[in-house]
């Protein structure tokens, strides 16, 4: 009987049920665990005006004040206080919406305009050699120093710092997707293509960009962890945003003469880069793995 | 009738470059001088060893490589001076079937998508009779419809031929390009898209340009055989007087190392000896001269025309001395395993 109804199951000639990418995902708990942190994160930027217990600029007189579970710490001030005697948690809220904020649309520029000079170098061998050495003399240019170079310009600010930071992610997405993009090129699929018909334009749209999309996704993710320590760093040397905005670099700046005494000033917002870099890493992972049809079985 | 495909003196030489300053050192003469011609219905196969120019002349057909030299008239018109655009209508006419099943679909696409796209783009249905027309090609070439909606990872290696069979036939194409279109699949679905690609012809008077290595798999598909050594054709000819007579020596040795039927069927000596010359550096005279076990001193000199020996075409000076003992003939039968497989699908065929 049994046989039969394998056989008879095998003749019905109909699709197998698919899983399909949410599910998968919803699946892998440390993925799940990362994405709801750093989405809570992001809300939490978001919503900094309204979640924010004080004016992150209002000094009080519990300076260096410890976080409430400490000793000497109380409820009313949660993270604490710094050296001026603001509150550290409406600080942290406020610099983690700047610092998002500088490092999402730095790597946004950065990572369009590099990986769209990667993937058509990929595409065109001639314009290869061109785009590779253009690269070569951005790459010599530390982003520190191109921060120092755009703050001489354009004096200090945000929006110079973004420009820095966009400027510097440019020729390691230009490298990256040039490798996905030479990877993908290589494939018979892509002279299928050509077989076809297809115009160039669909080519890269439809072939190349939907292949090299997720792996380019991954390395953003990476690299977005590395803009915010870089952007992070910027500030901290006194390029990024002017006080007295707050942003986690400029925070941890700000804290470091008082390390031996007020250690919870560098820690707090140090943690929060790290949560964030750290998130951002754990989800970029897990939805490349989701993503990926090849991965998938 | 009129020939479909006209090649004539087709020729691909890749340059090598080298250095900081990209200068050439050298050529790869991986396609020279070929000319054939092919007419509908009809099957031609394209053998040769690895490295002998077979892909390349098939990609070079197409157009997919640019060729260096030599005329492509596909249905009387010139292929090879046509503009990029121009290029691009005519793939219409003239498709290919690649060898790695695995690698030659987009696997971001599901298969309704990578069928749609060249029906669309060619105008053969609009988005209102895409649907129907994508599940009318599935069938067609042995799937079901609702395989349309998968993913390339998600079918086995003879599945996803059947797909880029559907794929090179969705803008109904006079000539389609096999390169190796079999090599990657185990031998009893071979026999399965053998039967295909045999169907198909019948019902859709396709011309084919059947690249292949393998010798048994070509007997049983081909009207003429054309063998390849570095790039140039050595031996043209119907199939059965290509198995049953072969005039060139490198055809004979190609026949003679061809694995048997019978493993009791001892083989005297390896038939020829030496591993083939670099296409980069080409031996003087006749190509295969270093190898051959009739070269005499002519050979070494002067290159042979292809020439009509009786109603075929070869290259050698000495095609018309009657054959020597030096080459034992040999079947060339292919696996026993796959004509059992054929003998089977041409009784099921033959009983409807």
């Amino acid at each position: 009987m049994t046989t039969m109804d394998v056989r008879n199951a095998a003749l019905v000639d109909q699709a197998p049920a698919r899983r399909s990418w949410w599910k998968a995902l919803l699946a892998d708990r440390g993925a799940m665990l990362a994405l709801l942190v750093l989405t809570l994160i992001v809300l939490a930027a978001v919503f900094a005006p309204l979640l924010a217990p004080f004016d992150p600029n209002a000094n009080s007189r519990a300076v260096m004040q410890p976080p409430a579970w400490s000793e000497r710490g109380n409820w009313q001030h949660i993270l604490g206080t710094d050296g001026q005697g603001r509150d550290i948690l409406s600080r942290i809220l406020y610099g983690t919406r700047l610092t998002l904020l500088i490092a999402l649309v730095a790597i946004g520029i950065g990572g369009v305009i590099g990986s769209g000079l990667g993937l058509l170098s990929s595409m065109y061998p001639r314009l290869d050699p061109w785009v590779m050495r253009l690269n070569d003399m951005m790459l010599s240019f530390p982003a520190i120093l191109l921060g120092l170079a755009m703050v001489a310009v354009f004096g200090p600010g945000v929006w110079p710092i973004i420009l820095a930071l966009a400027v510097a992610s440019i020729p390691d997405c230009a490298r990256i997707a040039r490798s996905i993009g030479i990877g993908v090129m290589s494939q018979e699929y892509i002279e299928a293509g050509r077989a076809v018909g297809l115009t160039d334009w669909t080519i890269f749209r439809k072939y190349l960009l939907r292949n090299s999309i997720s792996s380019i996704m991954i390395f953003l993710s990476l690299r977005f962890g590395q803009v915010i320590l870089i952007g992070a760093a910027l500030s901290f040397l006194g390029l990024g945003a002017r006080p007295p905005a707050s942003e986690l670099g400029m925070m941890a700046a700000q804290g470091r003469d008082f390390l031996l005494f007020a250690p919870h000033i560098v820690a707090v917002p140090s943690v929060a880069i790290f949560i964030i870099v750290l998130c951002a890493n754990v989800t970029g992972d897990a939805l490349r793995d989701v993503l990926d049809p090849r991965l998938k079985s | 009738m009129a020939d479909l495909l006209e090649i004539q003196g087709l020729t691909k030489h890749f340059p090598v470059r080298r250095g900081v300053l990209r200068r050439q050192i050298g050529t790869v003469q991986a396609v020279t001088d070929v000319s054939f011609t092919l007419k509908r219905d009809e099957t031609l196969a394209i053998v040769g060893e690895s490295g002998c120019g077979k892909s390349t002349l098939g990609r070079a057909i197409l157009r997919l490589l640019e060729p260096s030299a030599g005329t492509i008239r596909l249905g009387g018109e010139d292929v090879t001076s046509l503009d990029r655009r121009a290029l691009r209508a005519a793939r219409k006419r003239m498709q290919i079937i690649f060898q790695d099943p695995y690698g030659s679909l987009n696997p971001r696409m599901t298969v309704r998508e990578a069928l749609s796209e060249p029906l669309l783009l060619h105008g053969m249905a609009t988005p209102a009779t895409i649907r129907g027309e994508v599940d009318r090609l599935i069938t067609m070439c042995g799937l079901s419809a609702w395989h349309a909606e998968r993913y390339p990872h998600e079918f086995s290696g003879g599945q996803r031929q059947r797909v880029g069979i559907a794929r090179a036939l969705a803008t109904r194409p006079s000539l389609i390009v096999c390169d190796e279109p079999v090599s990657a699949l185990d031998v009893s679905v071979q026999a399965q898209i053998v039967n295909l690609l045999q169907d198909l012809q019948r019902e859709l008077g396709l011309a084919y340009v059947f690249i292949s290595h393998d010798l048994g798999v070509v007997r049983h598909i081909a009207n003429r055989v054309a063998v390849m050594y570095l790039g140039r054709i050595v031996e043209e000819a119907q199939t059965d007087q290509l198995y049953g007579n072969p005039r060139h020596p490198y055809t004979r040795a190609l026949l003679a190392a061809a694995p048997r039927a019978d493993p009791a069927t001892a083989r005297h000596k390896p038939p020829i000896e030496g591993g083939t010359p670099s296409a980069m550096a080409l031996p003087s005279g006749c190509a295969f001269h270093p190898r051959c076990p009739l070269a005499i001193e002519r050979c070494r000199t002067e290159r042979p025309e292809i020439r009509a020996v009786d109603r075929n075409r070869v290259a050698c000076h000495r095609a018309d001395e009657p054959v020597t003992g030096t080459l034992d003939q040999a079947p060339g039968q292919g696996s026993p395993a796959l004509l059992r497989r054929l003998a089977i699908l041409e009784r099921r065929r033959a009983a409807g």
